[in-house]
């Protein structure tokens, strides 16, 4: 067996502990908080002492916490994710029914961020224009600093009421109903403002990180060596300083579109969008325990893998850190 | 000529697709529903679409008056232990199966054995007896006279007894594809994107004349409002804060229409804590003294509701004694009493510290900014508490753990909902108060069921609860609706013909 095979076995192995101490962790915090489901799902209109005890036993919440662990432990590896409190069907239909669309939005906005965001670095950090760098730096401290809930109303209220151009919220033209071709440029048509959003609020990441790296390469030893020796500038860039200075970004990439399943939440919400995002801060206001563990449980293996993924495409562009 | 024509074409386009769409009706709406048990889980988000699904025995139109439903007609027995209710012929399940008394029979019965969201209000039905099929006879234990007004209430939806007979109900498939004998009959629901409905062509009553209903579910209620506005919906029901509704008023295309709910805001003193200064009823008089109502009505209401001036909401007029009022606002008296109550200001100026504990939102947030300026110029430091609501019930109504504590909610549709906020044990009584005199009164005035014969007991516990002060009430609240002005027959324009929140009578007049 290769070692680069042995490297990815041994990576991947590694997962399993982590998940489930993750699980764990989870399972604790999320018992810590103030707050019993049953109660909650009971109501505060007319709060009701037997209701509330007839939920807690339909849902085993009146067992020990160490009981109620080793049950979910045990319903995992059945590949069960449990049953909504809230909901009242399988936490791994709820989640299924979601995720399209979180992936829809999170990873169109990641991948459109990723390639305008080192473009524009790759770009300004070519020409040493002074003008463009400044105007390039001082937008992505705007839009990096910018709310997200915030830039998605003025994204509204800009581009739905003012200019007529897009549709305020959801995903589907509820009105029509398409069907076939007509269905997916309608939701085209509704991911464009919450992706543009996403986007503009995580390009200035990218941006900044290859942006910098660029610079140190540019100080590197081994650049100032070409230089001395006469190869041309241009060549210098393009085969040697850009093929370093985008790897940090590959690795925000990775980690983006790990914690893409849940970390549109906000966005999500201004937009009417129906994803995970939204999913999760319901179950956490509620204190559906299974839909959340079953929300972060999905959120923990995308990240591991998304760094595992990160790892390996890393050891692929850059062969120095396989043998190590 | 060839460009007036293309004109011409694309313009009967237009027209034709406006006419198509105008059998639409979009609600946006706030949440997802849980499902579509609408009896078995208390579900603010799915009560209003299954009201356009389901139907009630008896349901409470704007007004809180009852409209009969499936039960044309009800005889209380004598000894108010037996309720006799005359079921509507004819009516049909949306699958085709006809709706008889074993469906009456399932639904209340199913609710108390599986502790349904209304079991409070349904939990003393002993059997239901059915001598034909369209006759329903429900005994109780005990005589209870508020019975009808909260079986027109929540959580009481007449369910289909031939597809959950013999079934788990919490495990049903008919929870996610609901069967009613309402104006609609549901079509699909996307999850986190809009529930579907169509039009019953077979319903028993007047309607419904619009033929999709579709509940947008928009969470964000800036969001809502941006849709509503650009046609994307033509009710907006996820109400926007209310410093906006004044410049809503204001665009012709929109109606905006208040309508009084028996809901009130109150503050709650803790006073199960004898160190806490709260158990002082002089410092309790002096707090209800220093709160400027008028300011919570105008600064964070908008200007809708108007104050809390009695001890019991004034939308239920008969049970409301108008006499037993509530301290006016006066600082320099709420000064004196604290001086009187022993609690003096102390060389920074302060007497003592409260935690005023309260919701999160932006109404909430205001509520609670306006009260801590008021209570802090009569010399009490007010620590402000923001809780989401799973932490609000866990500190406030199971810890007891706040001084004071901001809440709203539904007192109707009968007095007796006063028990479970003040009586002894009160299920959701968060000061702690117990008062005998309070309590004998609620119990008794519950067992008679003539108006005129109940009033003296609820006007003696309001007498009650104006001399102790366990709560100040703070300002009534005003349910809100938002729609465009081609859209006719809301339930607010039909008084006495729908259901509050039914769609039935709704029209589009573009």
């Amino acid at each position: 067996m290769s070692s680069f095979a042995r490297y990815i076995i041994r990576r991947s192995l590694s997962i399993v502990p982590m998940v489930l101490l993750i699980i764990a962790l989870n399972f604790f915090i999320i018992h810590l908080a103030p707050g019993n489901p049953a109660q909650l799902i009971s109501g505060l209109e007319q709060p009701s002492v037997e209701v509330v005890k007839a939920l807690e036993e339909q849902y085993g919440l009146d067992k020990p916490l160490v009981l109620q662990l080793g049950l979910y432990y045990k319903n995992i590896f059945q590949g069960n994710l449990g049953y909504s409190f809230i909901y009242g069907t399988s936490v791994n239909g709820l989640i299924a029914e979601r995720i399209g669309a979180t992936i829809l939005l999170t990873v169109s906005a990641a991948v459109i961020a990723f390639a305008l965001g080192t473009l524009i670095a790759v770009l300004v950090g070519r020409r040493k224009t002074r003008i463009l760098d400044s105007i390039f730096s001082v937008l992505s401290y705007v839009f990096y600093a910018m709310p997200s809930f915030w830039l998605a109303l003025v994204m509204i209220l800009l581009f739905s009421s003012t200019f007529k151009l897009f549709p305020t919220s959801g995903m589907f033209n509820v009105r029509a109903s398409y069907e076939g071709w007509a269905k997916i440029w309608d939701i085209l048509h509704h991911l464009f403002l919450p992706c543009l959003t996403l986007a503009l609020i995580q390009i200035p990441v990218f941006f900044r990180v290859t942006r910098s790296s660029i610079d140190q390469v540019n100080q590197d030893e081994y650049i100032t060596t070409f230089t001395a020796i006469g190869l041309p500038r241009k060549k210098i860039y393009r085969k040697y300083v850009l093929k370093n200075a985008i790897l940090p970004g590959i690795t925000i990439f990775g980690l983006t579109l790990g914690y893409s399943i849940a970390g549109a939440a906000l966005v999500e919400i201004v937009f009417a969008w129906p994803g995970m995002g939204r999913l999760m801060l319901d179950a956490v206001f509620r204190r559906d325990y299974n839909l959340l563990l079953g929300i972060y449980f999905v959120m923990a293996v995308c990240i591991c893998v998304a760094i595992l993924l990160t790892d390996v495409v890393y050891a692929f562009v850059d062969p120095r850190i396989r043998y190590q | 000529m060839r460009k007036l024509f293309v004109f011409l074409l694309l313009s009967t386009c237009f027209f034709a697709a406006f006419a198509l769409a105008a059998q639409t009706l979009v609600v946006a709406y706030m949440g997802d529903p849980i499902w579509f048990n609408p009896c078995a889980k208390t579900d603010d988000y799915g009560a209003a679409i299954n009201r356009n699904i389901f139907d009630q025995l008896v349901a409470q139109d704007v007004n809180y008056d009852l409209v009969p439903q499936l039960a044309t007609s009800w005889e209380v027995s004598e000894d108010g232990k037996e309720y006799t209710f005359y079921l509507r012929k004819g009516v049909k399940w949306h699958d085709g199966e006809p709706f008889t008394s074993r469906d009456v029979k399932y639904t209340l019965e199913s609710i108390v054995t599986n502790k349904g969201s209304a079991y409070n209000n349904v939990a003393m039905i002993t059997e239901v007896v059915c001598p034909d099929d369209y006759t329903a006879v429900v005994k109780l234990q005990d005589p209870y006279a508020p019975f009808i007004p909260f079986l027109a209430w929540y959580g009481t939806q007449i369910m289909p007894a031939h597809l959950y007979e013999g079934t788990d109900w919490n495990d049903n498939p008919a929870n996610q594809k609901p069967v009613g004998t309402g104006p609609f009959k549901f079509v699909e629901w996307v999850k986190g994107d809009h529930v579907t409905l169509t039009k019953n062509e077979e319903y028993w009553g007047e309607g419904p004349y619009v033929d999709r209903l579709i509940f947008k579910i928009i969470p964000d209620p800036n969001t809502a409002l941006q849709a509503f506005l650009n046609g994307e919906a033509d009710i907006d029901q996820n109400r926007p804060g209310f410093n906006t509704l004044s410049i809503l008023k204001m665009n012709p295309e929109v109606n905006v229409v208040i309508n009084p709910s028996p809901s009130r805001y109150y503050l709650g003193f803790n006073l199960t804590d004898p160190a806490r200064p709260t158990t002082n009823l002089k410092v309790r008089q002096a707090i209800s003294c220093a709160i400027n109502k008028q300011a919570i009505v105008d600064k964070v209401l908008g200007g809708f509701g108007g104050i809390g001036e009695y001890f019991y909401t004034p939308a239920i007029p008969w049970a409301v004694d108008t006499n037993v009022k509530a301290a006016l606002y006066d600082p320099a008296k709420a000064d004196k009493l604290l001086d009187e109550a022993g609690y003096t200001r102390g060389n920074d100026g302060w007497r003592f510290a409260l935690d005023l504990l309260y919701f999160q939102g932006a109404d909430w947030t205001d509520m609670a900014a306006v009260i801590k300026e008021n209570l802090e110029k009569v010399g009490i430091k007010v620590n402000l508490g923001e809780y989401e609501i799973a932490t609000w019930i866990e500190k406030v109504l199971n810890a007891h753990n706040y001084d004071i504590a901001l809440l709203n909610g539904f007192q109707g549709p009968d007095p007796a909902n006063l028990t479970m906020r003040v009586a002894t044990g009160g299920s959701l009584n968060i000061m702690g108060y117990s008062n005998e005199v309070v309590d004998w009164n609620l119990k008794e005035a519950a067992k008679v069921s003539d108006i005129e014969l109940r009033k003296p007991y609820y006007y003696a516990a309001q007498a009650q609860l104006a001399a102790d002060a366990p709560f100040v009430p703070l300002a009534e609240v005003s349910y809100i609706y938002i729609f465009k002005t081609y859209v006719e027959g809301m339930d607010i324009e039909n008084p006495g013909k729908i259901g509050t929140g039914s769609y039935a009578l709704t029209k589009l007049n573009f």
